[in-house]
């Protein structure tokens, strides 16, 4: 019987990445305030005082800098789980990341291999104004040759963290910063999960919900909601955004009928988007309806915490809109 | 804008240019359509400040207070105590001092909100299966088209009961599936907003008007008579066939006459 236990999110990815450094002596991390601080986050807590300076690796407010020694350290042979801590900041690793991290291996033909990790925050409602709230991971979606992970769970953060970091290709790695808290059992022992293989949080036979990182649990609430009504909302979680388990979520809409997509990204040209276009193109003859998405609304998010509140989907929001299309 | 720079226009005050404004009877409640003058509170020529009652209007439910839209002098008052005006007819206005109120012509411009004023309402209501026939068939999910012509079912006599009324496989299914003893009531949804409206006047008025009937056989031999011997004059001098109606009304007039 494994062990019963649980863990929080945050604490999740620290032991994940503390087991990996463990088994693989190449495995290193750098970023801002990642060693005695353990990020502002307190994530990485701990880690400096087990592998050292060398392999927690604080480096200058610089990320295009330190995304470029990951790049450089990554095709020379070592494994570096690079940390944005607001994942806002990506905007200033794009270069390295778009055109170096994703093309070496396909510009070498196969001779160089880019095994990195890039772990950066997401995710709204931390009070922390325009430059600090928003939820990018759709900028690398776009991007042939990066994996992009969207963890909404303890379980699955860990799982999907080591597969990363053993991953020979950059993957993307989303945290929502509010959900660092969230518990959830994690099994003691070793285990990873596979990326593009959809997770069904709850099953259900009115109407499909896909949800992305903390989106999950918004969903989650929703269809508890939903249930009230006599409304049975089945939520899949994707967990990797690409590769994409188009599958099971063509599946699912084809047993439903009726789905909505809900991602903390902006709406227009986002994941949700895409995700929604895959099954108005997989299942379209089995749709009563048209596949409704809800993501963050289309303006810079405000400092103020009422307006921010409202930009973001909730669960009131899923639930009206999940009604609206059973109706 | 030539004409004014060449000919002297005197400069008029703003205020007095943009003042009129017109007094309407307001609508009151949802379904309101006229209303009653109870009283003015103000009189013709009177003063008055923005926010001041101005007059009472009576409604089916109530007596309400209607105030001024602005400061200026009440003139053109068209319409008197005890008149029923239709909802949106300008019944006077405020002026500014000295101002006359605007020419009968544009006074008359808002038209009356009689039953025309309903299909607006029946445009934002789901679309009846004969409405979204007329534009290239009912509107119907992707799912219930394939099962509709998987199965062989018109889809043209079913009423959607979806999203924005289209037609769902479940009503596919339904429309298949032999009648139900007891056919359930088509859902209120699907019907349009002036259909629901009769339903709605009609139902009150059999529950809460007492009805009583007068029955009398009378002989029409005589009446058919004359409309088959005059009818082809009168088409020829006319143009047009009386109807037993036409006669009706003709004889009704008359009849009236002599006990006027």
């Amino acid at each position: 019987m494994p062990e019963a236990r649980e863990l929080t999110l945050g604490e999740a990815v620290r032991e994940a990445l503390a087991e990996e450094m463990r088994r693989d002596p190449r495995v290193f991390i750098c970023g801002e305030d990642v060693a005695e601080a353990g990020t502002v986050f307190k994530v990485l807590t701990g880690l400096v005082d087990e592998f050292g300076k060398e392999r927690v690796l604080d480096t200058p407010i610089s990320e295009a800098g330190f995304t470029g020694i990951a790049v450089g350290a990554a095709m020379t042979g070592l494994r570096p789980v690079v940390d944005i801590m607001f994942g806002d900041f990506v905007t200033l690793t794009m270069d390295q990341m778009v055109n170096q991290a994703a093309k070496v291996h396909y510009m070498s033909g196969g001779k160089w291999r880019v095994p990195m990790v890039m772990r950066a925050t997401l995710g709204a409602t931390r009070r922390s104004a325009a430059q600090h709230s928003q939820s990018l991971h759709a900028w690398f979606c776009h991007v042939p040759g990066l994996k992009v992970v969207l963890p909404s769970t303890p379980f699955d953060a860990k799982g999907l963290l080591k597969t990363a970091i053993r991953d020979d290709n950059p993957v993307v790695f989303f945290e929502d910063k509010m959900m660092y808290r969230l518990k959830g059992p994690v099994p003691v022992e070793e285990y990873t999960i596979p990326f593009g293989v959809a997770d069904i949080k709850r099953a259900g036979s009115d109407i499909t919900i896909v949800a992305t990182s903390s989106m999950v649990q918004v969903a989650l609430g929703a269809a508890k909601l939903l249930e009230e009504v006599d409304i049975s909302a089945e939520v899949i979680d994707p967990r990797t955004v690409w590769p994409l388990d188009e599958k099971t979520l063509i599946a699912s809409a084809k047993k439903t009928s009726r789905v909505i997509v809900v991602d903390e990204g902006y709406g227009r040209y986002g994941v949700t988007a895409e995700i929604a276009s895959v099954i108005a193109e997989g299942a379209f003859y089995d749709l009563e309806a048209p596949v409704k998405r809800i993501g963050a609304m289309h303006v810079p998010i405000p400092f103020s915490p009422p307006l921010e509140d409202a930009t973001v989907p909730t669960e009131k929001s899923v639930f009206e809109a999940a009604k609206t299309l059973v109706s | 804008m030539y004409f004014r720079n060449s000919v002297s226009v005197p400069e008029l005050p703003l205020q007095f240019v943009y003042m009129a404004i017109s007094v309407v009877m307001p609508a009151l409640e949802m379904a309101q359509e006229t209303g009653k003058i109870v009283s003015w509170l103000k009189k013709e020529g009177e003063a008055i400040n923005k926010g001041e009652p101005l007059l009472e209007v009576e409604t089916d439910k109530a007596v309400v207070e209607v105030e001024a839209a602005a400061d200026g002098v009440l003139t053109g008052v068209r319409s008197h105590e005890g008149d029923v005006v239709a909802v949106g007819v300008t019944i006077a206005w405020i002026v500014a001092p000295g101002e006359q109120p605007p020419a009968e012509s544009a006074a008359a411009a808002p038209a009356a909100r009689k039953v025309t004023a309903q299909p607006p309402v029946a445009a934002t209501a789901p679309p009846a299966e004969t409405a979204g026939a007329a534009e290239g068939g009912p509107r119907i999910s992707p799912k219930a088209r394939r099962l509709a012509k998987e199965r062989g079912v018109d889809i043209r006599r079913i009423r959607g009961t979806g999203l924005d009324g289209a037609i769902t496989s479940e009503d596919v299914l339904a429309a298949e599936a032999p009648a139900p003893p007891a056919a359930p009531a088509p859902p209120a949804a699907a019907l349009s907003a002036i259909a629901r409206l009769m339903a709605e006047r009609t139902t009150q008025s059999w529950t809460q008007v007492p009805h009583f009937y007068l029955v009398r056989d009378i002989d029409a031999g005589a009446l058919l008579q004359v409309r088959e011997q005059r009818m082809p004059a009168i088409e020829r001098d006319r143009g047009v066939k009386p109807t037993h109606t036409d006669l009706l009304i003709s004889l009704t007039a008359r009849v009236l006459k002599e006990h006027a």
